[in-house]
């Protein structure tokens, strides 16, 4: 594909893998500058992905919203819902593995960043479902995200957790109302 | 890299990335990471870097005087000829950007032509480059691309030599005529014949003069081939006659276009509403030094003898506008010759620009800068307001111009060059730019298609109730429903109650039913029942007074418990004897439904529960289908019982198993046109449509991918055989399967079906009407669909092979993956299955 565009492409990846990358190799790494992006290039995985990961749903969005939207871009192979790891409820995100990579690209210029369910969603590129990946990651079970966020958002459980957990702590020491 | 980058540092030279909306998360290292570093010395941007970046924003700024630019960038450009980042830099964007941003073309063209005065040297450079391209372009039959470049040039014809750009379009001519004379079925011609007239307006309205003789002569030629109505334009009619034969109600594009640069060539080439941005207010002196700067001669491009088409095949285009029928003209009419340019230039753009809707959009919004001034009124002028312009001055909104050019694109038939759903998000970008100028416009283009609903074929009607229910989502649900509400006492088979109803439908999909109820007033609330509410539909079985209520039960908890295979024959043998004795005519089909009744109930919790279930019931059920005909059916039954009131489940269920091969293609469209039309009342649904058409395209999908098997470069002979033999069953199949719903749709049209309608004396005369109605439109998409099946495999097939690769050239590369892509198109489901067939 021609590398270069006078406007910016909406079906690149996000940096979330290349950033895990030096994360993994340490930052002092020789990177692009050297010729070593040329092998870079060859092995990224991403080149034929199919699958996408989605972001910030709401809790109560079904699966069968989110393949009414999807499919507008292909049909789809698989749709991993996440789930908070304790409650094993949706906690706010979903893969969507379509059969070509072309549709997972069209997804991204065409759905990503639009609303479902009235929120503004997030696709980016993803290598594809593996088990266990459904769970969030945060302390209490759910994205990490959701532990600190200090808005209220009826869409994902109100306030961030850990803030929630705080506030509550705060007010049965003090008394409600403080 | 990206010029529109919006991130932080973003712009010159950054790294390509990243969408801008997959960034913003905002570190706590950056509010105050950057008092802390010590100040960089100052830094001056080098020339070519602010060159280029004034060279792509050319025009966009309506406050700005683009003549002012044009000069400017021109005299940067002449006088530092010497610096090779800023000349080299220079030219590849021109080429760029005639492809990427053809809007821009008149205004780039404006700089190349005002630089030649001092330095030609930059014009030979520029030349020489988009010669290659265009060359390039015309070896792959890439119209598209070849259009643009031509336009490019022929912003130019002011500094050739001699004929300049009407050598290559009467070349370009001489092709069409060649391919015309072989096919009057030719596609191709029409193309090549649209690239010659939307190229000769540019070169008129160019700062070259004197070339009205050479216009007059190629329009003379191009005449009969733009002006014969092609076979298939019937086809692609976006508002068919009900009658069969009847002529198309829409005029061709082509043969328009050819009318509007007649009525051009007779007012001696006015095209004012093509800019001319090499104009500015210019001094005679100056005006001389145009006139005799250098001329060039015309860039050394060969059109090939063989001219042959990329990869999107050609159909003939209607003129499409959703503003057709209003008291003041808000955009040009089908009459005016500003409305095929204007509106060419437009869908270049959206659809050039598929990779970032933000930017199209934005484009699109800023249309009134890319056209001669005072061509539209104002920006976000109200309708009411149109009446106050007085004289001759136009009363086109720029807002309904471009939502216009959008629909023309969604309604393009046989199908838009992208996915519908891009479409669908260029105008909810374009909306979010500009809320209070483009919702209006947006109204107004939804009340005319809905007030045209029975009119509008029918696969345009479902792409504008998908598109609005889309649309809808995006913008918190709200329409003024209110002013449909009588037509909600219409007969469900009217096709406006029959939009109505699955609009809501479309929108609970996307949402949920109490919130869609929330956005309606009273007299649609009945439309939506109260089992949609339910999260789960009941369960049968649970009624101890249904048949085999007992069994049932037992079969749904023996699924739920994941018991083995032996566990339930007990159970249906107990099922089919109980049938037997009651009397009932095929007692396998009371176990089929027990079976699949439960497992649609044991996996009523989400889409990956059923599938996982049918995954686990697979042997069984591939058991149970093959048995008969009826007893898939009876599958179909079962499932779309259980999701009446929520069919769009149902749907995706079916085309499930149709992917696993527990059904066939020809059970759901027999079971949909055949056992259940109801004497056609199925047929205003959208799920049946949406059923037929999913599997119908599915087995089209499997067809395309035999078809790009078979046109791998160096494919063994043996293999090559084994798939010729694959691919002539599979059109058979594909065509038995089309002519199934070919025959049901035409004897619903033809009101054959006699006997049931006596049984039904109830239904009024009207509705009898309606019902032959659907019949006709179903009949006329799925004509064209196979039509266009079997002339893409056609053509596919008539196409060289292409040799296998030996040297990595970037290019073909480019061009094999993009045809690769192409042939699985959206039916990519069905690659995975060609090797069972081969």
């Amino acid at each position: 594909m021609q590398d270069t565009y006078t406007v910016e492409r909406l079906d690149r990846p996000s940096t979330y893998y290349t950033a895990k990358k030096k994360r993994k190799y340490g930052r002092d790494q020789p990177d692009d500058r050297d010729g070593a992006g040329n092998n870079a290039e060859e092995d990224d995985p991403l080149k034929d992905a199919t699958s996408l990961y989605v972001g910030n749903l709401s809790f109560y969005t079904t699966e069968e919203q989110i393949h009414e939207l999807f499919s507008k871009c292909g049909e789809i192979k698989r749709l991993v819902m996440g789930l908070d790891r304790f409650q094993k409820t949706p906690c706010g995100f979903c893969f969507v593995e379509y059969y070509t990579h072309q549709d997972a690209l069209d997804c991204m210029k065409y759905i990503g960043g639009t609303k479902l369910d009235e929120r503004v969603i997030r696709t980016d590129l993803d290598v594809g479902f593996q088990e266990g990946r459904q769970y969030g990651r945060g302390k209490s079970g759910g994205q990490v995200r959701d532990e600190y966020r200090d808005e209220f958002d009826p869409g994902r459980g109100g306030y961030g957790r850990a803030i929630d957990a705080e506030r509550r702590k705060e007010e049965e020491e003090y008394g409600a109302g403080k | 890299m990206a010029d529109y980058d919006r991130r932080r540092r973003g712009g010159g030279g950054g790294g390509g990335g990243g969408g801008h909306f997959n960034n913003r998360k905002r570190r706590y290292r950056d509010d105050d990471y950057e008092d802390r570093r010590p100040q960089r010395r100052r830094y001056e941007e080098p020339l070519a870097v602010t060159v280029r970046k004034q060279v792509l924003s050319i025009a966009e700024s309506p406050v700005r005087r683009v003549e002012d630019d044009v000069a400017t960038i021109a005299k940067a450009l002449a006088e530092n000829y010497f610096d090779h980042d800023l000349t080299s830099g220079f030219v590849d964007l021109a080429v760029q950007l005639t492809v990427e941003q053809p809007l821009k073309i008149p205004f780039v063209a404006a700089i190349v032509l005002l630089a030649n005065v001092q330095k030609p040297e930059l014009t030979v450079d520029v030349l020489s480059k988009v010669g290659e391209s265009l060359q390039r372009r015309l070896d792959l039959g890439e119209w598209r691309e070849v259009k643009l470049y031509l336009r490019f040039l022929a912003c130019l014809q002011g500094i050739f030599e001699g004929d300049g750009i009407f050598t290559i379009l009467e070349e370009l001519f001489s092709r069409a005529a060649d391919l015309q004379m072989k096919s009057s079925e030719d596609s191709l011609g029409l193309e090549l014949v649209k690239v010659i007239l939307m190229t000769i307006p540019y070169a008129m309205s160019s700062s070259a003069s004197g070339f009205e003789t050479q216009a007059s002569a190629l329009l003379e030629k191009t005449d009969i081939i733009a002006s014969t109505a092609h076979p298939l334009e019937a086809l692609v009619d976006p508002f068919p006659s009900a009658e069969v034969g009847a002529p198309t109600s829409s005029e061709s594009a082509l043969a328009l276009l050819q009318k509007h640069m007649q009525e051009e060539a007779k007012s001696s080439w006015e095209l004012s509403c093509l800019p001319r941005p090499w104009k500015g207010n210019r001094s005679s002196e100056e005006e001389d030094a145009l006139n005799a700067a250098q001329k060039h001669p015309f860039p050394q491009v060969a059109v090939p003898q063989v001219v042959q088409n990329g990869a999107r095949a050609i159909f003939p285009e209607v003129y499409f506008s959703v503003y057709g029928e209003q008291e003041i003209e808000t955009v040009p009419g089908p009459t005016d010759t500003a409305a095929l340019l204007i509106r060419d230039a437009l869908s270049d753009t959206i659809n050039v620009l598929d990779f970032n809707r933000m930017i199209a959009a934005k484009f699109l919004t800023d249309v009134d800068c890319y056209f001669a001034p005072d061509t539209f009124v104002k920006r976000a002028t109200p309708f009411d307001k149109l009446r106050e312009v007085t004289g001759d001055k136009a009363t086109w909104k720029p807002e309904d111009v471009i939502v216009d050019a959008a629909f023309g694109q969604l309604m393009q038939l046989p199908s838009p060059e992208h996915k519908l759903v891009y479409y669908h998000s260029v105008l909810t970008e374009t909306c979010k730019l500009a809320p209070a100028a483009v919702a209006p416009s947006l109204g107004r283009a939804i009340r005319f298609l809905y007030r045209n609903v029975d009119r509008l074929d029918l696969e345009l009607s479902q792409r504008f109730l998908d598109w609005f229910a889309h649309h809808l989502s995006n913008f918190g649900f709200t329409w003024k429903w209110t002013e449909w509400v009588d037509d909600v006492n219409l007969p469900e088979v009217h096709p406006k109650k029959a939009f109505i109803i699955d609009s809501l439908d479309k929108e609970i999909r996307l949402s949920f039913s109490k919130r869609i109820k929330g956005t309606l007033p009273v007299p649609y609330q009945a439309l939506i029942s109260e089992a949609k509410d339910k999260d789960a539909p009941d369960f049968k079985y649970n009624d101890e007074s249904t048949p085999f209520a007992a069994e049932g039960k037992e079969i749904a908890q023996l699924i739920r418990r994941k018991a083995g295979n032996e566990e339930f024959t007990p159970i249906f043998e107990k099922i089919e004897q109980d049938a037997t004795a009651s009397g009932l005519s095929d007692p396998a089909h009371a176990s089929t439904d027990a079976y699949v009744t439960s497992i649609c109930w044991v996996g009523s919790k989400s889409l990956s529960h059923v599938l996982a279930c049918i995954e686990r019931c697979q042997e069984r059920l591939l058991a149970l289908s093959s048995t008969s005909p009826t007893c898939r059916k009876q599958i179909i039954t079962s499932v779309m019982d259980y999701w009446k009131d929520q069919t769009g489940v149902g749907v995706v269920i079916l085309d499930k198993l149709l992917n696993y091969q527990i059904l066939t293609p020809a059970s759901i469209l027999e079971w949909v046109l055949i056992d259940n039309v109801a004497r056609g009342t199925l047929l205003a649904k959208t799920w049946s449509y949406e059923l037929v058409s999913h599997t119908t395209s599915k087995v089209a999908g499997r067809v395309r991918s035999i078809v790009g098997a078979i046109r791998q470069p160096g494919l063994p002979g043996e293999q090559q055989g084994e798939l010729q033999q694959a691919l002539a069953r599979e059109l058979e199949t594909m065509k038995n399967l089309f002519s199934i719903i070919q025959d049901a749709a035409v004897s619903i049209r033809d009101g054959n079906q006699d006997e049931m309608m006596e049984s039904s004396d109830a239904l009024r005369a009207q509705e009898e009407d309606l019902l032959k109605a659907w019949g006709g439109k179903w009949a006329r998409v799925f004509q064209r669909k196979y039509a266009v099946e079997d002339s893409w495999v056609r053509e596919e097939l008539a196409k060289p092979i292409p040799e296998p690769e030996t040297k990595v050239d970037n290019d073909a590369k480019m061009e094999e993956v993009t045809k690769a892509e192409d042939a699985e198109g959206e039916n990519g489901a069905m690659v995975d299955d060609v090797d069972l067939i081969a």
